[in-house]
């Protein structure tokens, strides 16, 4: 397999542009400067590392890509517009190659800073600074690196202590143009606040390739809760790379739903790492992978102290020729007494042309804990099937049934109904069902 | 037969069974040889072993290529920590002075049979076991074929013998099932293989009474390479049963064997061991087998010893509707690794292979499971399925699963399930309520843990195996 290859255009020129470009102040622009450092003595990743041995890499490559400067124009297509008015959101953002090009709605809750990453740099400095970088950083992959450095913009999220947000917030990251981008989301939730954000990639076709790289750093303070869904429908012309990841606090909870629909390739790296007593992290994930789409998913439970728990199900469906990874670890770190840790994936094989693999892993250092995973893979079951042909559906239908009802599972955990509905309205319009286009 | 032997039988079990783990195999016997290799691993040490045996000129040629592709190699950058294991600390070949070709039980070395009394096998079962092959440092040094499968036409020699008797037979299987090219641990045992069992069976033999050979290894810094070789022609069946036992040393030993199996069509197979080398041994093991059609292979995979093993039986189930099972018991105590597991390879229609593994680890021991599912294309109706369970006894315990499983095959139905726990204190509780001493009611529990593979041994392992987990058990209430 080919080797991935340098891109140029990822230079300390390009950096100190940056810093110029945004006014950015000195601690930021000595981040930015660090991370191209780590960056540059950073080998691409090989199929010989193990979590990139069954990534199709060539497919994730960067080089040849100038970087995306900004959008062709402001224009907020239908497509994203639907998704603001259909997601409930009290106030969404819309950045578009890295510009916000709508700000909708705003939050009523005082003191809960919702902007995008620029602006807070300027306007909640010190908020930022404390927290950015202190979950996702440059030390943890070249791509990592590479968000470090040349983020161009993304989302800031802050909820002070003891405010709950009722309805959804939401960011709709979109492109019309193609290139090499990287954002950023940065989630702040403090003691006992509570909060929904919504991170949704979504673009029309764009004529040319995207590489966009994404880093989601989140913070729950103790007893703080958050729903968090990353749902990337990208056009089939992208690719993207998310590294997620989540600190929680003492009693915190996180619940977090991870899609893979869109683009030509992507790879979500979810972590969540307990590290107070108590804390929760129910993580859902769902990917329907066609036309010779490429998915990684890789997740890691991290049980940093005791009584955790954690909780996740990922699900996948494969058809036409396409290739699916799911890669999981429990870590239940010595001392981490009382944890419960679940991990569970299961896949769906709708044709002989499709592979999955599947890599539930645990690495237990504590005994007083209940820990288990499970996986399964093969077809549609043709007892199933078979019924349901016998009460009257055709081959098809049943098969679209099937489906739906395979990835109920977990849409149904999901407490945010429109996501749920959006989410298998995409996987309807995948699997052909007639009548159903993807955005109504 | 051995199953009905009384267990107390042996003069020494109540003396054994008094002693702390720890010193349990706190002794060793006088070394005593005829040639042995200088120390390290080089091309010459690989002549001089080619030398003294006698070998054809192939089998020289092919331990040298093994040699050179083993330096090309490189050892594993995955798994547990080998950075103790010193190559150049290693004898890489030994040969005992006693003669080969004994044939009756008196005249088995003293020692032998000595180390066998320690283990607590009673004498009476000693000289029961039907068909023993013991092998003595490097070679095999006794051989019991009973007459009756001689008649058969079965081949049961150590393999160095086999190579020389059977030299056609012999080239014809010998490495095909794992070239040298397959790992390093593979490359350095075609490189310096020395005895091993060379088991040949003609197609439609059945064979009763299983096939046993003995492993010892004792001698300091001592490695052992033994190369098994085991055709099973189309139609046969038989069981073949390897178990080996080592002293207590100072310095690290190493132990890495190869053992290729084909199974050929309609063929049934078994292949059992249980190794308990002492606590510094490095036990890296390739085994593996060829499935053709309709044909079935089952390993069971017994871990007790060694300080790190890394041994993953794989099953290759090349024939139409073949069958594999890997069963897997490890036992991780103070600062063992045990990183075992299966790896099953789904290549034609209608196979199918299950795998059952049970872990338990203790004190700072670490288990781990790791294994391969994979589904080619067009391996229609392929079903797998993989259950591992770890039991965690202490709070230093470790325990992993690494289960890998690739497919690529829409019909195929494979599942994986692991689950870790510890051990139940209510049923403690209820044990001690019933008048049982704390650690008895955790070797009860243990017991049952084990139990699904238990089963599945032959009597006389299955009381070893009890016998070894009491011994664990004595004195673990914390």
């Amino acid at each position: 397999m080919a080797a991935l290859k340098e891109n140029a255009a990822v230079s300390a020129a390009a950096v100190e542009a940056l810093v110029d470009r945004f006014g950015e102040p000195q601690w930021l622009a000595d981040e930015r400067r660090a991370a191209l450092r780590t960056y540059a003595a950073t080998p691409f990743p090989t199929n010989r590392d193990e979590v990139w041995r069954y990534t199709q890499l060539e497919r994730f490559a960067i080089d040849g890509l100038d970087l995306v400067e900004g959008p062709r124009d402001d224009a907020v297509v239908d497509r994203v517009a639907m998704r603001i008015a259909d997601s409930d959101a009290e106030a969404a953002l819309v950045i578009k190659n890295g510009e916000v090009v709508r700000r909708a709605g705003h939050v009523g809750q005082g003191g809960v800073v919702f902007t995008d990453l620029r602006t807070a740099v300027r306007d909640h400095e010190a908020l930022v600074r404390e927290h950015l970088y202190s979950v996702v950083n440059a030390t943890m992959s070249k791509a990592a690196a590479l968000d470090a450095a040349l983020w161009t913009n993304g989302t800031f999220l802050y909820v002070p202590r003891d405010v709950e947000v009722a309805l959804p917030l939401g960011t709709f990251t979109t492109a019309d143009r193609g290139g090499l981008s990287a954002g950023r989301t940065l989630i702040v939730v403090d003691v006992n606040a509570r909060v929904t954000f919504l991170d949704e990639y979504t673009s029309e076709p764009i004529g040319e390739r995207l590489a966009h790289h994404a880093a989601t750093e989140i913070v729950l303070k103790d007893g703080a809760k958050l729903r968090y869904v990353s749902l990337q429908n990208w056009s089939r012309d992208a690719m993207q790379q998310n590294k997620i990841r989540a600190r929680l606090g003492r009693d915190a909870r996180l619940e977090s739903l991870t899609v893979s629909l869109g683009g030509d390739a992507a790879r979500a790296e979810v972590e969540v790492r307990l590290e107070g007593p108590g804390a929760e992290s129910e993580m859902l994930g769902l990917y329907f992978a066609d036309e010779g789409q490429h998915f990684n998913q890789y997740t890691v439970q991290h049980h940093a102290t005791d009584h955790g728990l954690s909780d996740l199900l990922f699900k996948g469906a494969l058809r036409d020729a396409s290739t699916a990874v799911y890669s999981g670890v429990i870590v239940v770190d010595p001392g981490a007494q009382k944890t419960d840790a679940y991990q569970t994936n299961r896949n769906l094989l709708l044709d002989g042309e499709s592979e999955v693999v599947s890599i539930p892993q645990l690495e237990i250092g504590a005994n007083d804990v209940k820990c288990s995973h499970g996986s399964t893979s093969g077809p549609v079951p043709e007892d199933q099937r078979f019924y349901l042909m016998s009460r009257g559906l055709r081959p098809e239908v049943a098969e679209h049934v099937l489906v739906t009802g395979f990835l109920y599972e977990v849409t149904s955990r999901v407490t945010l109904p429109k996501v749920s509905q959006y989410v298998e309205r995409v996987v309807q319009a995948k699997l052909g069902v007639p009548g159903v286009k993807e955005k109504l | 037969m051995a199953d009905s032997m009384p267990q107390d039988a042996h003069p020494d079990a109540a003396k054994l069974e008094g002693m702390a783990h720890t010193d349990q195999y706190g002794f060793h016997l006088s070394e005593n040889y005829a040639f042995r290799s200088e120390k390290g691993l080089s091309r010459r040490v690989v002549e001089q072993i080619s030398y003294h045996k006698n070998e054809p000129a192939w089998m020289l040629q092919f331990r040298l290529r093994a040699l050179e592709i083993a330096e090309k190699k490189g050892r594993p950058k995955w798994g547990p920590d080998l950075s103790h294991l010193n190559f150049d600390e290693i004898y890489f070949y030994i040969r005992p002075q006693d003669k080969k070709g004994t044939n009756s039980w008196d005249d088995v070395p003293e020692e032998v049979r000595e180390t066998y009394r320690r283990l607590g096998i009673p004498e009476a079962e000693q000289k029961m076991l039907a068909g023993v092959g013991a092998q003595y440092e490097s070679e095999m040094v006794y051989h019991n074929l009973k007459e009756v499968w001689e008649r058969k036409g079965v081949i049961f020699l150590d393999s160095d013998t086999g190579l020389q008797q059977h030299p056609e037979l012999f080239k014809e299987h010998f490495a095909t099932v794992i070239p040298p090219e397959d790992n390093y641990f593979a490359a350095v045992n075609s490189a310096v293989w020395s005895g091993g069992s060379f088991v040949y069976v003609p197609a439609g033999v059945e064979i009763d009474v299983p096939l046993q050979a003995y492993f010892l290894i004792n001698a300091q810094s001592m490695g052992q390479f033994e190369r098994t070789l085991i055709i099973a022609e189309p139609g046969s069946k038989f069981h073949y049963i390897e178990g080996c036992t080592a002293p207590t040393y100072n310095s690290d030993s190493f132990h890495s064997g190869v053992i290729e199996i084909i199974v050929k069509e309609r063929a049934n197979v078994r292949y059992s061991t249980i190794q308990n080398w002492s606590h510094n041994v490095y036990n890296l093991v390739t085994q593996r087998a060829i499935v053709h059609r309709r044909a079935s292979m089952g390993w069971l995979d017994g871990n007790l010893g060694s300080k790190v093993t890394m041994k993953y039986p794989s099953t290759y189930l090349v024939g139409e509707g073949a069958h594999g099972e890997v069963l897997s018991i490890a036992f991780a105590t103070d600062g063992q690794h045990q990183d075992a597991g299966a790896k099953v390879i789904h290549a034609a229609p209608n196979t199918t292979s299950s795998v059952v593994s049970k872990s338990i680890s203790k004190g700072t021991g670490r288990s781990s499971y790791r294994g391969l599912v994979q589904i080619h294309d067009g391996a229609t109706n392929a079903r797998s399925n993989v259950e591992c369970d770890a039991l965690l006894l202490d709070d230093k315990a470790k325990t992993d699963t690494y289960p890998y499983i690739e497919i690529n095959e829409k019909t195929a139905h494979v599942g994986h399930e692991a689950t870790v726990s510890k051990l139940n204190d209510e049923q403690i509780f209820y044990l001690q309520s019933r008048g049982l001493p704390a650690d008895a009611a955790m070797a009860l529990i243990v017991r049952g843990f084990l139990d699904p593979v238990a089963k599945e041994l032959p009597l006389e392992y299955a009381v070893e195996l009890n016998r070894l987990i009491e011994l664990e058990m004595e004195g673990s209430v914390g």
